[in-house]
């Protein structure tokens, strides 16, 4: 959180807007000619998509694979226990290891969008893992009402 | 540049980082500016200091009652106030713009025959031969100082005499005793005018020790100046002390339409509620003098003459008083050259504070390096 005590930062009462600060270098950098700052804006691209996807395993495949490794954990020591709690373990575990994951593929992300061009100043990761949620949720609802059926709920006995 | 370097450099630094180099940055601006010493100037022979906050009150309370009108044209209530303080009547005290302005009067007044003589001795201070000049008369410098030098230029034509006490710029005082001397051996058309202005940084007589010859002597008028040890020099009060009968001469001095009202409101009350602050800053002036012709007799290219004033007048061997103080003025000590003041050899420096006087002597010392 950016400060503007005037005690943390050198007696100068910062008055801009805590957030809003310009980017301060070590160093002027020294960009890329335009086509390598087009390369870099479609990386830029690719590397936003790559953290789209990476959210989105949040969402089914991850879980998913848990519960097939901890059925496997049922099925080959025959305690429901343990499977349980393998099943939940890993997810966790899995699911932090993806959110330090997306938080490096954010950093890269913001590097490359300045290489571009960009006053970037701020990640993307919040948003992405908001709107790829929302969209989760628009697609297992589409394969739940699509695909897989509410019949069983709605129509016991068919 | 590798491909990794690339994007690195464009990495922000962290805030805390940031905020390290505006600590640094700050604490040089701050290292500058307390590494860069203002020039002293000890050429002036006026207080240092801003005036007593009370003594700024009493004049902004008159400034704010109305200054519409004429209150007091006589300066009743400072007349008043000094007559009680130097034990004289009022009607032998007059208010004027400065002593400057009182000793003008009173020499524009005495002198009004083409032939008059002013004498004073010389080097001294540089108003008295301009104020002969006024009435069409002739000031006659006399080298030297004291009641002897004075008598052997009188002659019939002397009308006035002027001393200064302390004088400035030599620091040299008449003693009670030298000046009773001269006034018996005066003739009775002399009239003697006894500039004290600097007489409170005086410790070698007491202070009112030349008004009592006020009563024995009518031909001799003392002039004191709000100027230099009140630290009132802005606003241009001094005052005059006459003996018995001098009423009309002293009524000639003062201004035709009084003293400035705010300037009566500020000397009334630095006289009411500063003088014991008058008192510290004129012991503490006393103290320095007293080390500095010490430290000055020290030193062997050195020569300097005993001094009953704020300020000392010294020479060094093998160089002039300009170029002296040109070399002060290098190591940022402003003093006053000679030239101006009637001997090039010398310089004046006025006594402020002890880190003044340190100051002073440090430049001296790279001067004559």
């Amino acid at each position: 959180m950016p400060r503007t005590d005037p005690t943390d930062n050198g007696g100068l009462f910062v008055g801009r807007r805590p957030g809003t600060a310009p980017v301060k270098y070590r160093a002027l950098p020294k960009r890329g000619t335009r086509r390598r700052q087009r390369v870099d804006n479609g990386a830029s691209v690719a590397i936003l998509a790559l953290m789209v996807f990476v959210c989105l395993l949040f969402f089914g495949p991850i879980p998913v694979a848990w519960l097939w490794i901890a059925s496997r954990v049922q099925y080959g020591l025959d305690s429901v226990s343990l499977a349980i709690f393998v099943g939940f373990f890993g997810m966790l575990m899995t699911l932090l290891l993806g959110l330090r994951v997306l938080r490096r593929l954010d950093l890269t992300w913001i590097l490359v969008r300045r290489a571009a061009g960009v006053d970037q100043r701020e990640g993307v990761m919040t948003r992405v893992f908001a709107y790829s949620a929302v969209l989760a949720a628009i697609l297992f609802s589409g394969w739940l009402l699509l695909f897989a059926g509410l019949g069983p709920t709605l129509a016991p006995g068919q | 540049m590798g491909f990794l370097d690339y994007y690195k450099q464009f990495e922000g630094m962290p805030e805390e980082e940031v905020n390290a180099r505006l600590r640094e940055q700050a604490a040089e601006r701050k290292r500058k500016a307390l590494s860069v010493v203002d020039p002293i100037d000890l050429s002036i022979t006026t207080w240092p200091e801003y005036p007593h906050p009370t003594v700024v009150n009493a004049i902004t309370y008159t400034a704010r009652r109305g200054l519409h009108r004429y209150l007091d044209r006589s300066a009743g209530e400072l007349r008043s106030e000094l007559a009680h303080r130097h034990g004289l009547p009022e009607e032998r005290v007059v208010v004027g713009d400065g002593a400057a302005q009182l000793l003008s009067s009173a020499a524009y007044a005495l002198m009004d025959q083409p032939l008059d003589e002013l004498v004073t001795p010389w080097p001294s201070y540089g108003l008295y031969p301009v104020m002969a000049h006024r009435p069409r008369a002739h000031a006659v410098p006399v080298p030297g100082y004291g009641a002897d030098a004075v008598l052997s230029a009188v002659n019939e034509h002397t009308r006035v005499v002027a001393l200064c006490s302390p004088n400035d710029p030599t620091g040299e005082i008449v003693p009670a005793a030298e000046l009773r001397r001269m006034l018996e051996a005066l003739p009775e058309r002399v009239v003697v005018l006894l500039d004290e202005a600097l007489a409170d940084f005086s410790d070698a007589q007491p202070l009112d020790a030349a008004l009592e010859l006020l009563d024995d002597f009518p031909r001799l008028l003392c002039f004191r100046s709000f100027s230099k040890a009140w630290g009132l020099a802005g606003l241009r009060v001094g005052y005059a002390l006459g003996g018995p009968d001098s009423e009309p001469l002293l009524e000639q001095l003062a201004p035709e339409l009084g003293v400035n009202e705010l300037a009566q409101a500020g000397a009334l009350e630095a006289l009411r509620s500063t003088g014991h602050l008058v008192e510290r800053r004129v012991e503490r002036v006393r103290g320095e003098r007293a080390r500095l012709l010490m430290e000055l007799r020290s030193r062997e290219r050195v020569v300097v003459t005993p001094s009953q004033a704020n300020f000392v007048w010294l020479e060094a061997a093998g160089i002039d008083g300009a170029e002296l103080a040109r070399r002060l003025d290098r190591a940022g000590v402003r003093v006053a050259s000679g030239g101006s003041l009637g001997d090039p050899k010398r310089i004046r420096a006025a006594v402020h504070d002890g880190a003044a006087t340190d100051r002073f002597l440090r430049a001296l010392d790279g001067a004559l390096a």
